[in-house]
């Protein structure tokens, strides 16, 4: 993916994005992980409250791989925040 | 059967007046400079910025039949249904990867819809086609889906069931039906933009109070999951086996992870998904978004709990067993018997009206792709940007016709087979669409052989595999080499082996490759809109200060789009 970076990304960023979004990405799809009854949280067996709870953490992950990649803007005042 | 009550339907009507009210309004709301460019009308002027996307896309990708028919699944099989959660988790991330090139080159070419993307970029009119019905054979049954949820409502609601007449049965369905394809006609996307705001307040509102005051009155989760897990585990006497499983069993891991990979890269390609994302406004919206958007997610997950509040009230099973078994009216009736009857009525009508949101979005994004793919190449290549544009709103109102007469016409379960299968073909458009985003070493012919393969392929697996009562399109999912597959996986993975194999074969023949039209500039792009919102202030003299992105597609001119760059 780095070949395509637009310009004044280092390969080192687009590394650590590829990661953070294939680790969001494998906290569900490798259904090993969750796919169990313990440990409960409270009455939730852990395949229920395993899943809602990564829906934050792949949000999170998303958010910084976007700060990461969110391009600086070179006008003042032309990009809104 | 459920009775009337005044109440609930008082509720139900007044939120769809509003809704009505917003949906006419929304015509005027930032007005264009020339509202016939087909990017008004079906993209909303492109202007869409992270907030108003938010909603958008909310509303839109979380579909009133996810809504009735998730639960559905949880309340009748159990774990398997949450697959549905895990892919909504998988695919913002894949949004966050794919979405913002897809984006860049629609805006920086003037594209509305995959197909025109896969035209000039494959330089190949056969595969724009290809791409393009695709889209409108899956999107169609998906808008009719959206009706049979509205049905579910309506049903619980004791509306229209009462008489043998066809006509008068579905008279609130085709009614409710009509208004929203007059309002889509004249505003376009700002119709469903504004609406969503509406659906996804009542969507909130019904869920967290629904997660907070259902469990204390049901005796909490625990009593929840045990009698879920009794049911679950009693035995189907119509196959002899368990109904499901409180959580997924080892031999179900397979099919689970591919029905979640599967559905997650079938979204991002349907054309509903990419018409909102085209919608943006800069390139960073979309990747906000995609961290943004799990809030939904979260939604969703909670609504798949609903199966379970449902299982454990023993009125609702009572009431589905009198319907026929129907479970798809397992969340209405939840609401029926737990709400009091005001609130049972914002619930009903947040599952109405979310349904509308989708189905306009998905009209307006079958019309895109009509007019530019199928109109403006094959039947008027000279059509003026004003021809499109009508021509794209009558496409809206033949697809909602269209939608109308699959759902009132044929068998229920026939819509239902029919999305199955739209999964599995909209997949099939992956490899021309998302892969074509980053390499054209396929060819082009190549790649439509492996799309009719993969096409066959799925359509002939679905229509041989029994289940659930059924002989054909019985079940999603196949064992293949002894793993239980999501048909659309295998059917794509044929699709790229083929497409792989014939493009060394055509390239060693030497047959000619189509012309890409596209820059490799064009893919990380992004054209601002300087100065910032011009969209709200009109000058009545002087040149349009947005740039109409319809009107700058010169195909195979090496022209440089007309919009100022950021970064080149």
């Amino acid at each position: 993916m780095a070949k395509h970076a637009p310009a004044g990304k280092s390969p080192a960023t687009w590394g650590v994005v590829t990661v953070l979004l294939t680790v969001a990405i494998m906290g569900t799809l490798w259904v090993p992980i969750y796919a169990r009854y313990e440990p409960k949280l409270g009455p939730f067996p852990f395949f229920y409250w395993y899943q809602l709870f990564w829906v934050p953490v792949s949000a999170v992950l998303c958010w910084i791989s976007y700060l990461l990649l969110r391009r600086k803007p070179r006008t003042r005042g032309v990009v809104p925040r | 059967m459920s009775h009337f009550n005044a109440v609930s339907f008082v509720i139900v009507i007044g939120s769809f007046l509003i809704v009505t009210y917003i949906g006419f309004a929304s015509a005027r709301w930032r007005p264009a400079e020339d509202p016939m460019q087909l990017n008004e009308w079906g993209l909303g002027g492109r202007g869409f910025g992270t907030f108003v996307s938010w909603f958008l896309l909310g509303g839109d990708i979380y579909t009133a039949y996810t809504f009735i028919a998730v639960p559905a699944l949880v309340y009748v099989s159990g774990a398997v249904g949450f697959y549905a959660l895990s892919y909504t988790i998988m695919v913002f991330p894949i949004v966050f990867i794919f979405g913002p090139r897809l984006w860049s080159v629609a805006r920086a070419r003037g594209y509305v819809s995959p197909g025109d993307f896969v035209r000039g970029r494959h330089g190949s009119q056969g595969l724009g086609l290809a791409v393009a019905v695709t889209g409108i054979l899956a999107t169609m049954p998906y808008i009719a889906l959206q009706l049979v949820g509205i049905e579910a409502v309506l049903t619980t609601m004791g509306i229209g069931s009462a008489t043998g007449n066809t006509f008068v049965r579905d008279l609130p369905l085709i009614t409710a039906f009509a208004v929203v394809a007059v309002y889509t006609y004249l505003a376009g996307l700002r119709a469903p933009a504004l609406i969503a705001f509406v659906k996804d307040t009542l969507i909130y509102v019904t869920v967290i109070v629904a997660i907070i005051y259902i469990p204390g009155k049901l005796g909490g989760w625990e009593h929840i999951f045990s009698v879920s897990t009794a049911h679950l585990n009693s035995v189907n006497p119509a196959t002899g086996k368990p109904y499901g499983s409180i959580v997924v069993m080892p031999a179900g891991e397979w099919a689970f992870a591919t029905l979640a990979l599967g559905s997650a890269l079938a979204l991002f390609v349907y054309p509903h998904a990419v018409t909102g994302v085209f919608a943006a406004k800069r390139r960073d919206v979309i990747r906000r978004n995609a961290a943004m958007l799990p809030a939904y997610s979260l939604m969703l997950g909670l609504i798949a709990l609903f199966g379970y509040m449902a299982r454990a009230t023993p009125a609702v099973n009572a009431e589905v067993h009198a319907n026929g078994g129907n479970p798809q009216l397992s969340v209405p009736l939840l609401f029926e018997h737990m709400f009091p009857s005001w609130f049972a009525g914002i619930g009903y009508s947040a599952i109405i009206i979310g349904a509308l949101v989708p189905a306009a979005v998905m009209s307006i994004a079958a019309a895109n792709l009509f007019t530019r793919t199928i109109y403006k190449e094959l039947i008027r290549p000279n059509a003026t940007a004003a021809q499109e544009t009508r021509v794209a709103r009558l496409a809206s109102l033949l697809m909602k016709v269209g939608a109308l007469g699959f759902a009132l016409a044929l068998n229920k379960t026939f819509s239902i087979n029919l999305q199955l299968l739209g999964g599995i073909w909209i997949l099939q458009t992956f490899p021309a669409v998302v892969i074509g985003l980053y390499t054209r070493w396929f060819h082009r012919i190549a790649l439509i052989c492996g799309w009719a393969v993969g096409m066959a392929y799925g359509t002939v697996v679905a229509y041989r595999t029994p289940g659930g009562g059924q002989a054909h399109f019985g079940a999603s999912t196949v064992p293949v080499l002894g793993h239980v597959t999501y048909t659309a996986i295998i059917a794509v993975a044929l699709n790229i082996a083929v497409s792989a194999l014939l493009t060394v074969i055509f390239r060693q023949v030497g047959l000619q490759d189509g012309y890409d039209e596209t820059r490799r500039a064009d893919y990380t792009a992004d054209p601002v809109t300087a100065p910032a919102a011009p969209t709200r202030t009109r000058t009545p003299a002087g040149p349009p200060t947005r740039p109409t992105a319809g009107t700058d597609r010169v195909p195979g001119g090496p022209t440089a789009p007309a919009h100022t760059y950021r970064a080149p």
